[in-house]
């Protein structure tokens, strides 16, 4: 059983669209691969069912488990790197600048899926600065309990410590426990777990000089991702820095923020005055 | 081939090894196996934990962990299985045929990379022996060994971790 | 841009799926099946840009490879990068000391030796899924 050539092109573009990730021709059984276990989840016997489903009445979590099922991203640590360079090499000694030396610097990893950013940002900040600990506190959110659970534990399996993670981090901030891994308790101490939805009004949280909003926008419509960008800008300080999903931009979406290129990435701030 | 026995750890004739119950259970057993699978033998290749009896004719390989902990890490499957498993692992980098020699390869490299994760999770420093296959895998002492049974695309497969025989 | 990668593991098996995916992604292959073949190649003139090393092979392992590698200056430029079953982390804590550039555990998938191959900027396309 392959997938038929119009539904791999449907998912195909939802991807690229979404993620910017190109799914080769001869992938069909890729997709048939990771898409058959959501399949199952709706009651469906096969891959091609389920696509059509979806197609037929596109729905956002549907879609966002998809593109999730098939790109990965979030499940490597420092896949597509650039905005964590950014974070040690720009924004950092910027904001280290800026800051006195008592303040907390506050950063919010949204949507932080099963962990694996927040304690990257985690990592980069405890290695670039000694008092990251008493000086950083990372705020990570997810829509989903699960997620937000595992985030808070800090384990992560042999597969997944295997996935972008550099051996000099893994050993420098993770221990063995079990046949997984699990992330130093100073680290563990920096980062703050809680569920948060974004689509709907925000928890009280931050303010936030940092904000990693990566690969989130991308599922939602233009009204939402407005609406998005108007409730984080009012979480950041006025001098912020906001890094989005490769495939993303507030451009055409809200004119209220200013794009700053750092290096082979873009970080977005909040217009003065807007 | 040979095996490293010197670990660099001096016991006391007084310490008694430790008990692989204490060190090890079948879930993570389980685990590990499943992780090896689904990375190597491919991401839709479940192993449903149901125990079923072995055919006749069977392969084993095994590798040996020297350490706090002594023992063997065995998989065993039928002959038949064995060439199925290669060519699943091999995939496309599989040779137009397969030799007997592919196969005990690829079992004992399944062996290796199963060994080296349960030698991970048991009290170290301990060496990893190169892997070893046959239709006979060294004996071990039931009363201390564990061990997981499961159905490949259907077909019987067991991972044992067992200490040496007395 | 070639890149070129010598991929030592006393697998066959091992050697194809690595080679494999190191040709995926455009790279040039050779292998060698313990360490001194694989030093073998180096003295022959074959230098790589990348050497993919297991660590429990026969005759000369990977952990004295990389130790042969660090000691010969002619041989500054090889990233180092073990694939390996051995997963403690003092042993990977050895192998980083002893001069390997990176670490990736068995088993792997395709995507964690891209991710890697990322991280060493050694990724010589953009390597779609």
């Amino acid at each position: 059983m392959t997938l038929t050539a119009t539904r791999f092109d449907w998912v195909r573009q939802l991807v690229h669209r979404e993620s910017a990730i190109v799914l080769a021709p001869g992938k069909e059984y890729l997709v048939e691969a990771r898409l058959l276990p959501l399949a199952r989840k709706m009651g469906l016997s096969d891959v091609d069912q389920f696509v059509d489903t979806v197609r037929s009445r596109p729905r956002p979590d549907d879609t966002r488990s998809i593109v999730e099922a098939l790109t990965t991203n979030e499940t490597s640590w420092f896949r597509d790197g650039d905005p964590f360079t950014a974070l040690t090499s720009t924004v950092l000694p910027a904001l280290q600048a800026a800051r006195g030396p008592a303040e907390r610097l506050q950063i919010w990893s949204a949507a932080c899926s099963s962990g694996q950013e927040p304690y990257t940002i985690a990592m980069l900040l405890e290695d670039a600065m000694p008092s990251a600990a008493s000086r950083v506190s990372i705020t990570a959110t997810d829509i989903s309990r699960e997620m937000v659970e595992r985030t808070r534990a800090g384990r992560f399996s042999q597969l997944e410590v295997n996935r972008g993670l550099p051996a000099p981090m893994l050993v420098r901030h993770l221990q063995r426990a079990g046949s997984e891994w699990e992330v130093a308790p100073n680290l563990r101490r920096m980062v703050t777990a809680r569920e948060c939805n974004l689509a709907a009004p925000l928890p009280r949280m931050g303010p936030f000089d940092v904000v990693y909003l990566r690969n989130v926008l991308i599922y939602f419509d233009l009204p939402t991702k407005q609406a998005i960008l108007r409730r984080v800008r009012e979480l950041m300080r006025p001098d912020g820095w906001l890094f989005l999903g490769a495939a993303e931009t507030t451009l055409g979406v809200d004119d209220s923020w200013s794009r700053v290129v750092l290096g082979r990435t873009s970080a977005y701030r909040p217009l003065k005055g807007a | 081939m040979t095996h490293p026995t010197d670990t660099g750890v001096r016991r006391r004739a007084s310490d008694r090894p430790p008990a692989l119950a204490d060190l090890l259970g079948e879930a993570t057993v389980l685990e590990i196996t499943e992780q090896a699978w689904t990375a190597l033998v491919g991401e839709d290749e479940v192993l449903v934990p149901l125990p079923a009896p072995l055919p006749a004719v069977t392969r084993s390989s095994w590798v040996e962990i020297v350490g706090p902990w002594t023992g063997t890490v065995v998989l065993t499957c039928g002959a038949d299985t064995a060439v199925e498993l290669t060519g699943a692992l091999l995939r496309e980098h599989a040779p137009a045929v397969l030799e007997d020699e592919d196969v005990d390869d690829a079992l004992g490299e399944l062996a290796n990379v199963v060994g080296g994760n349960v030698k991970a999770v048991l009290p170290g420093p301990s060496v990893l022996g190169l892997p070893e296959v046959g239709t006979t895998p060294p004996a071990g002492r039931e009363a201390n060994t564990c061990r997981v049974a499961v159905l490949w695309r259907g077909q019987p497969l067991t991972v044992s971790v067992q200490s040496p025989a007395v | 841009m070639t890149v070129r990668a010598l991929v030592i593991d006393d697998s066959r098996a091992m050697r194809r799926i690595v080679t494999g995916t190191l040709e995926g992604f455009g790279y040039e292959t050779r292998q060698a099946g313990n360490g001194q073949e694989a030093l073998d190649v180096l003295r022959e003139g074959w230098l790589p840009d990348l050497c993919t090393i297991d660590w429990n092979m026969p005759v000369m392992d990977g952990l004295q490879f990389v130790n042969a590698v660090r000691a010969n200056p002619a041989w500054r430029t090889l990233t180092l990068m073990m694939v390996t079953s051995e997963s403690e982390h003092g042993q990977i804590v050895r192998a980083l000391a002893a001069g390997a550039h990176e670490y990736v555990i068995k088993p792997f998938t395709a995507d964690a030796i891209r991710d890697k191959l990322a991280l060493l900027g050694l990724l010589p396309q953009e390597a779609s899924l």
